[in-house]
């Protein structure tokens, strides 16, 4: 069966030396929700852009493997793996880089060679799925928090990917932009990897966890179980989500 | 400045809605021509004042605004007619010179006023501008508010904690800021590069 | 320095606007070959970099201050192609945004602004950084570049309004030599500490120091050759001991075309002669003197403000985190 994310040993380190990922290995399959956990600086962040080719910067210098839906990421393929993996980054400003919402939603479809009508089409479903329909004509400069995370949720869904990968989707959000987007990923289908803090959307939207510290996995397994294990929780700098302990009264 | 930059476009008034290339053309022909017309063609100044009132009247442009943006940026046009008016002799009359140049200024202010950038983009592409150009512009335009406002925020971080008036402290301070500036612009410039690359590009 | 409308003829318009076209279309085509698709987005970033820039002031005498213009700093940081298409991105938008710079003066701001402080500033740059070694001299250099491309600009910018004949060349020089040498003195200055800034905390942004690197003068022949044919077309006609005004101008240019090489040697030579009997030769030695005061000045300044040149990469980097998560 093709696993929709296949990491296998994969080690990586800035140019300054910094080893950032130990022979990191992760496997999704397709259809999953998985979070993946850990502290500021674990190796979150590089393992994602690894996921879709921009790291490393020589792709066949690469130590270990990243398959995408059984494909091997090479130099060659790298397009059509970015038509699969859609990914989402942190700051909202470096992903909206057009004038306005709607231009900045048509840009992927606009690179997969689409007609201008089928553009627009996809264009106005994805506006629709996130509900900014009426900022389309808006600079994302005008936009608040939440709306700009949901423009760019929109950005990467006008591409239908088959994974979608998140950087701190919740981050910076007040409580009701959190939720209206957790509502949101609730609804789409796809495959999803989502790298966070956020342990309460851990524990509503995936089954499934990872936990990252020091570019090592130290665990892996149903969430539930993960968060209960109060002392690699502690080990690795997070904390277990109030829900949780008002779930299990001791 | 940047505040000073119309983002906001009332869409219920007709000149808002006219077609940016047209607006374009049009604040062309009048600045062209107001810029290099013999002045004998009274008419013509006569014309453009008349229409730019207009415009403003119709279109309910905020008049004070636009005014104060006028005054601010003159002192090129009032120091060149100073020294016109100071040296009479080999110079233009400095009341043209004034005239023409608050004529097109004026003329500018309108069409930025009641024109999205983002339109102007499309018609820049349109008429043939090469695509690095306008990328280039799009993106200054897009990501000019954001430094701008990370600029403001290190000046402000920076002037609660500096107590001494030392004007060489003010300037490397001032220095820094610029200098953090630009390593966040690039630092930038490669997360955009890298979301641009996530959603297909090249 | 941004000329508005009306200050500028129809021909002069016209003629600053073939030069300005045609610097900025040789300028892409450049950044096309050389520029790495990953630094495609920087271009526009370091545009809107640049415009954050200047509004940031630089408090001078009383309640006056002053900013940041950046053609020699951005050259210096990105190399005079890329830096052309910066800064002309930067004028077409305060152009047409602000209203800062007239549209038909368009032209004309790109090849002073965009064009002649660009690339003399990186000349001048380069030259003295490859003389002076070290961060030392890449700061003494950049404090010079950037009073001499402003010196520069401000003498072509006082041509095109001679030639407009909004402002006679006399009383125009006069005004933008003197007001931009001191202009000049701060823009080096602030260009020289920015660039500090950015040595102590991410040298490695600097790193095709231009003392290593070989010089790129073959790729900017065309572009070298633009602005100097520019610079000579609007500042020489006055600068020679021929009469004033614009009647002369038209005759002068057509017998200058065909003399078009010795024009420069010659009017050196003319400056080079001992006596100071004409006034224009005084104007020259004054200015020699003035240039070699700035140099001196911008040496001066580099050395208070780098401490040792055994240590180039400045002390106590205050890099943070060097990778994100």
């Amino acid at each position: 069966m093709r696993r929709a994310i296949d990491v296998r040993d994969l080690r990586y380190a800035y140019p300054d030396g910094t080893v950032a990922l130990h022979d990191v290995t992760l496997q999704v399959e397709p259809g999953e929700c998985v979070g993946l956990l850990g502290p500021n600086g674990s190796g979150k962040s590089t393992l994602i852009r690894h996921l879709n080719g921009i790291l490393p910067e020589r792709l066949t210098e690469v130590g270990g493997g990243v398959a995408v839906m059984g494909e091997t990421i090479t130099r060659d393929n790298i397009g059509q793996i970015r038509r699969q993996l859609g990914l989402m980054f942190q700051d909202a400003d470096d992903q909206l880089f057009c004038a306005t919402v709607r231009e900045d939603v048509a840009f992927g479809p606009q690179q997969l060679g689409l007609t201008p009508g089928e553009v627009a089409d996809r264009v106005q479903r994805a506006l629709e799925e996130v509900g900014l329909v009426e900022l389309g004509h808006r600079p994302p400069h005008h936009l608040s928090t939440g709306e700009k995370r949901r423009a760019c949720l929109a950005g990467v869904l006008a591409c239908e990917p088959s994974i979608l990968v998140l950087d701190e989707p919740t981050s910076g959000l007040d409580p009701r932009g959190r939720r209206e987007l957790i509502a949101l990923l609730r609804q789409v289908r796809a495959t999803k990897l989502i790298a966070t803090h956020d342990l309460e959307l851990v524990v509503e939207l995936c089954p499934r966890s990872v936990v990252l510290d020091a570019g090592r996995v130290v665990a892996d397994g149903p969430t539930h179980q993960i968060l209960d294990d109060e002392a690699l929780m502690l080990a690795h700098g997070l904390e277990r989500p109030h829900i949780l302990q008002h779930r299990h009264p001791h | 400045m940047t505040e000073l930059i119309p983002t906001v476009y009332p869409v219920d008034r007709p000149v808002y809605r006219w077609p940016a290339g047209l607006k374009l053309a049009g604040a062309l022909v009048m600045i062209v021509g107001t810029a290099l017309a013999p002045f004998a063609w009274r008419a013509w100044f006569v014309g453009v004042a008349a229409v730019l009132v207009l415009l403003v009247v119709a279109g309910r442009l905020p008049f004070r605004s636009l005014l104060l943006r006028l005054l601010a940026l003159s002192p090129f046009v009032a120091g060149v007619a100073l020294s016109a008016a100071l040296n009479p002799r080999g110079s233009a009359d400095w009341r043209v010179l004034a005239l023409r140049s608050g004529l097109c200024l004026a003329t500018v202010l309108v069409l930025a006023q009641t024109t999205p950038f983002s339109a102007m983009l499309a018609m820049l592409r349109r008429v043939g501008i090469p695509a690095l150009l306008v990328t280039t512009l799009a993106l200054m335009h897009r990501y000019l508010f954001v430094l701008g406002d990370e600029s403001e925020r290190m000046r402000r971080a920076r002037a609660s904690r500096t107590f001494s008036g030392d004007r060489r402290l003010v300037w490397w301070t001032a220095a820094t800021v610029v200098g953090q500036l630009f390593v966040r612009a690039f630092e930038r410039a490669e997360r955009v590069y890298d979301a641009m690359c996530a959603r297909g590009w090249r | 320095m941004h000329l508005p409308d009306g200050f500028i003829d129809a021909k002069t318009a016209l003629a600053t606007g073939v030069l300005a076209a045609a610097g900025v279309g040789l300028a892409l085509r450049q950044v096309r070959i050389e520029l790495p698709p990953r630094r495609v987005p920087l271009l526009g970033l370091a545009a809107a970099f640049l415009f954050a820039a200047q509004l940031v002031n630089f408090p001078v005498i009383g309640g006056t201050s002053g900013h940041l213009v950046g053609g020699a700093l951005v050259a210096a940081l990105l190399g005079p192609a890329a830096a052309i298409v910066v800064v002309t991105t930067v004028l077409v938008v305060q152009c047409f945004l602000f209203a800062d710079g007239g549209v038909t003066a368009l032209g004309a701001n790109i090849f002073n602004m965009g064009i002649v402080t660009t690339l003399s500033g990186y000349a001048v740059y380069l030259a003295v950084a490859r003389v002076l070694p070290g961060l030392r001299g890449r700061v003494a250099a950049l404090a010079f570049a950037g009073w001499c491309s402003t010196m520069l600009a401000a003498a072509a910018c006082a041509g095109q309004l001679a030639w407009s004949a909004a402002v006679p060349w006399r009383v125009g020089f006069s005004a933008m030599a003197g007001v931009h040498a001191f202009i000049g003195l701060g823009e080096g200055a602030v260009s020289a500490l920015i660039l500090l800034a950015i040595a102590r905390t991410r040298p490695d942004l600097l790193q095709d120091s231009p003392d290593r690197a070989a010089p790129p003068v073959g790729r900017f022949v065309g572009l070298g050759l633009l602005a100097g044919l520019g610079l000579a077309l609007f500042v020489a006609p006055f600068a020679c001991p021929w009469p004033d005004g614009l009647e002369s101008v038209a005759d002068h240019l057509g017998f200058a075309r065909p003399a078009a090489a010795p024009f420069l040697p010659a009017l050196a030579a003319d400056y080079r002669w001992p006596g100071l009997a004409s006034p224009g030769v005084a104007l020259a030695v004054a200015g020699a003197a003035g240039v070699i005061s700035v140099f001196v000045l911008a040496i001066a300044f580099s050395r208070l403000l780098v401490p040792k040149p055994t240590r180039p990469a400045g002390r106590e980097p205050e890099r943070p985190a060097p990778a994100p998560s």
